[in-house]
């Protein structure tokens, strides 16, 4: 019986093994969350005692069209895995039962693997706070680091807009804005793609659509 | 079952006993009587007379305890022979049409299919003609497609009397036909079976309180205690 | 004219509230019925896909405590018990083997993955061996590495859309902070290949000082006699021989118990249904005594009532079962999101698959059931005698 109990063990922790090692999410679009939303949220919103969570996409709310006009925005440059149904999750940060702002991710190819790049919003679209959710190599910690992120607080989508992510040239308070790795400007222009589009996004689905300001 | 020209109702001798416990209730006592084609009878009595079970008999809703009867010569019951329900069913089918003081029409059911009912379990040739003529001559063309709810008690016994009909029975058994109607629409119902009785040749046996009903017919009986009496 | 069938699909109109929860419970429980049928095969039929889709029918690992080795893995570090590689040449030579393909999986703690840090795991591959075994795996973009020693890497679909990758690309290994270039893009499988990240063996080697083995995948000629075959791996030192017909018995039993109660859950339902189907029709029959004696007196025989009750259990049980069986596709999707939530290992790929020969089983049953238990109201109704029934003033 003991040596077939330890063979049932076995192939039970190899199915184990299957499951947590190897599998991954099986979503068809890969979309970006928060790991920790509440620990997060209030973190990026200081001043806020709770949030919600919904999600959009751009077959939800104009398809093909909206999507070229987003990319058209961005600089031209299409986005790499289904875009039409990822889903872009949004946190609506409360305070009591008001609405006081956004927290919005985008992913973002890096050099080395996927950027998670987290804006938090007030209701005009201007910039509270930056989060680096993940970046892969060794400079991490130096997009990561507050001092960097701070550079973003009190920009805005109009900011952005003086400046091609794709050029990596402009004018403004972006054109400033120092990068702590040189031998890491791949990822350091992918952080400024992401931030533009992430507020580009949010301006087409919620300022602009009149739905961003209470 | 084929019907013949002088088809006629032979009892003799007719006893119905019923058992409650150890009580024995002697319901119809030794009844004998003739019913020839095209007659209307009436069976008149007070309550436990015997006047509903005697009919009963007639009309091959029940097995009698003792006795015998033949319907147009052909023996239905006798020498103690109890017939299964299947057996009774047959008979009844080929011979008889019923109508109750109830009614008892489907409420889900059109006046039309109400009629047709009898249909969906036993046809005779040309039967489906019958649905839409009988109630034109019954006065109720113009109600087919309604439901009994929408009708009133007189015309509701229209219908019933034409799906008593619907089959071209030989005799129709009539169960206090007026006792949930009026003066007025008791007087019309009396009228239709007379009516029936003298230009469609419909051999009529009824049962009935009313006696001004009872006397639309050419004969009347009288019951008392189980037994018959003919004025 | 009128039909029977008519008859009676009116009589069950005239209680329309109770028909109608007649018909709920016998939806509700058709719904269970026919989804845990859809699982029971489902689950096996999924299993059976990933486990065909491994491409070799047994795998050779190093003996050591599973536990210990599961629980290292998911919580980092390179846990694992080896084997040297030289074991493939003392089983390539065997006569039932047909190939055999060395493997080595690792994981690497990132420290920049989930909250807290995660395992990225990687498969080393032998490229002379691995890719003959699964001719089956498409690209979406590439192909596989360009030799045994490549700093290269193919991906899964899911793997390489969740960091964003395209062939040309380069991806770090953390913990050792080699890069690698993605050569190669899978074509989704539906199976765990998706999330995987396959580099050369020798590569994976060199990066983590090692140049030893995890496992052997053995491929079986067709018509060997696997069991003799297992037995003699047994011999070999230190190893265990796992076969995925193994594999695949035990996870159904894991699950079996579980399959099992949840059956007889369903059973339970489709027996409580019915209680309610005879209930329903029982009390009609008693509601209807005239009736059914007036229906007699009009020439319906025994038998044609018995029909015609036996009609409405028909209708009844037939609509309810078209109805739950209706839900259960439609909710098919739903149903499977909440069987993997219960699950302790769910395979990839539709869990719980319902098809046309499993609704008409599913129908045949419920509406078997249904008239079984609807044969005693209508022989109650059957044996209705006219008088009886109707109201006499003798």
């Amino acid at each position: 019986m003991r040596p077939m109990l330890r063979q049932w063990k076995f192939v039970f922790s190899l199915s184990l093994l299957f499951l947590s090692v190897f599998a991954t999410p099986l979503s068809a679009a890969i979309s970006c969350e928060l790991n920790y939303p509440a620990g997060d949220v209030a973190r990026l919103f200081p001043d806020s005692n709770g949030f919600t969570t919904s999600d959009f996409s751009f077959s939800g709310r104009g398809g093909a069209p909206l999507l070229r006009k987003v990319e058209a925005r961005l600089g031209g440059v299409p986005a790499l895995y289904a875009p039409l149904d990822v889903p872009y999750v949004l946190y609506e940060v409360l305070k009591g039962k008001k609405r006081v702002g956004y927290v919005h991710g985008v992913n973002q190819k890096g050099q080395f693997g996927v950027l998670e790049v987290f804006l938090s919003l007030d209701l005009n679209g201007t910039i509270k706070a930056f989060y680096l959710q993940r970046i892969s190599g060794a400079w991490g910690r130096k997009f990561t680091s507050p001092r960097f992120g701070k550079q973003f607080v009190g920009l805005d989508l109009r900011d952005f807009e003086q400046y091609d992510t794709v050029a990596a040239k402009g004018t403004g308070k972006v054109a400033s804005i120092a990068n702590p790795a040189p031998e890491a400007k791949t990822d350091f222009l992918g952080i400024l793609r992401a931030l533009k589009k992430n507020l580009v996004l949010m301006d087409e689905f919620f300022y602009s659509a009149g739905k961003g300001a209470q | 079952m084929t019907t013949q020209n002088d088809i006629s109702l032979g009892a003799r001798g007719l006893t119905r006993v019923y058992r409650r416990g150890s009580e024995e209730i002697r319901a119809l006592d030794g009844v004998s009587l003739q019913i020839r084609r095209g007659e209307f009878v009436s069976f008149m009595g007070p309550s436990g007379s015997g006047k509903t079970t005697l009919v009963n008999l007639l009309g091959c809703l029940d097995n009698p305890t003792e006795g015998e009867l033949d319907l147009a010569g052909k023996s239905i019951f006798g020498a103690g022979r109890i017939l299964p329900e299947r057996e009774l069913t047959k008979v009844r089918r080929e011979v008889f049409g019923y109508i109750f003081q109830n009614f008892y029409l489907i409420p889900t059911l059109t006046v039309r299919e109400n009629v047709a009912l009898p249909l969906a379990f036993y046809r005779k040739p040309g039967a489906e003609g019958e649905v839409e003529r009988l109630l034109r001559l019954l006065g109720m063309g113009h109600r087919m497609n309604h439901l009994p709810g929408q009708i009133s008690g007189g015309e509701m016994q229209r219908v019933a009397i034409a799906r008593a009909l619907v089959n071209r029975p030989e005799i129709l058994l009539a169960d206090e036909p007026t006792g949930n109607l009026d003066t007025k629409r008791s007087g019309e119902i009396g009228e239709v079976l007379q009516d029936l009785n003298k230009n469609a040749g419909l051999t009529v046996v009824m049962v009935s309180h009313n006696p001004t009903l009872a006397r639309l017919g050419g004969r009347l009986v009288e019951m008392r205690d189980g037994r018959a009496y003919e004025s | 004219m009128i039909s029977k069938f008519q008859i009676a699909y009116q009589n069950l109109l005239r209680k329309k509230a109770r028909t109608s929860l007649t018909l709920i419970g016998i939806t509700l429980s058709s719904w269970v019925l026919v989804s845990l049928l859809g699982f029971n095969r489902g689950y096996e039929n999924a299993l059976d896909h990933d486990i065909d889709n491994m491409g070799y029918q047994l795998m050779v690992m190093a003996k050591g405590c599973p536990y210990e080795a599961a629980t290292m893995m998911l919580q980092g570090g390179a846990g694992l018990r080896y084997i040297e590689q030289s074991m493939v040449d003392s089983i390539v030579n065997r006569p039932e083997v047909d190939e055999v393909t060395p493997i080595l999986m690792q994981a690497f703690f990132d420290p920049d993955k989930g909250d807290g840090g995660g395992i990225a795991g990687y498969y080393g591959i032998e490229l002379a061996s691995y890719p003959g075994m699964k001719p089956f795996l498409r690209f979406h973009q590439g192909g596989w590495f360009r030799d045994e020693k490549a700093a290269e890497a193919v991906m899964g679909y899911e793997a390489a859309e969740l960091e964003q990758r395209v062939v040309g690309d380069m991806i770090l290994v953390p913990e050792k902070n080699v890069q690698l270039k993605v050569v190669g893009i899978l074509e989704r499988t539906g199976t765990q290949d998706d999330g995987t990240i396959f580099v050369p063996l020798k590569t994976l080697q060199q990066i983590s000082g090692i140049d030893q083995i995890t496992t052997i995948g053995i491929k079986i000629k067709t018509d060997a006699d696997s069991t003799k075959l297992e037995t003699a791996l047994y011999q070999l030192p230190d190893v265990q021989v796992v076969s995925f017909t193994q594999v695949k018995q035990t996870i159904m039993k894991l699950i079996s118990t579980a399959r099992i109660m949840v059956l007889s859950i369903a059973i339970i339902a489709v027996l409580i249904a019915m209680v309610g189907v005879v209930n329903t029709i029982l009390m009609s029959v008693l509601e209807r005594t005239q009736e059914i004696g007036i229906l007699k007196t009009m020439g319906a025989m025994p038998g044609d009532i018995f029909r015609l009750v036996w009609t409405e259990t028909l209708i009844l049980c037939s609509c309810g079962a078209i109805a739950g069986i209706a839900l259960a596709f439609v909710f098919a999707r739903i149903s499977d999101l909440l069987m993997r939530s219960v699950l302790p290992y769910a395979p990839v790929g539709e869990l719980v698959a319902i098809d046309l020969k499993l609704a008409l089983l599913t129908l045949v049953t419920i509406v078997g059931v249904g008239l079984a238990s609807g044969i005693y109201p209508a022989w109650k109704a059957g044996r209705v005698r006219p008088l009886d029934s109707i109201r006499s003033e003798g």
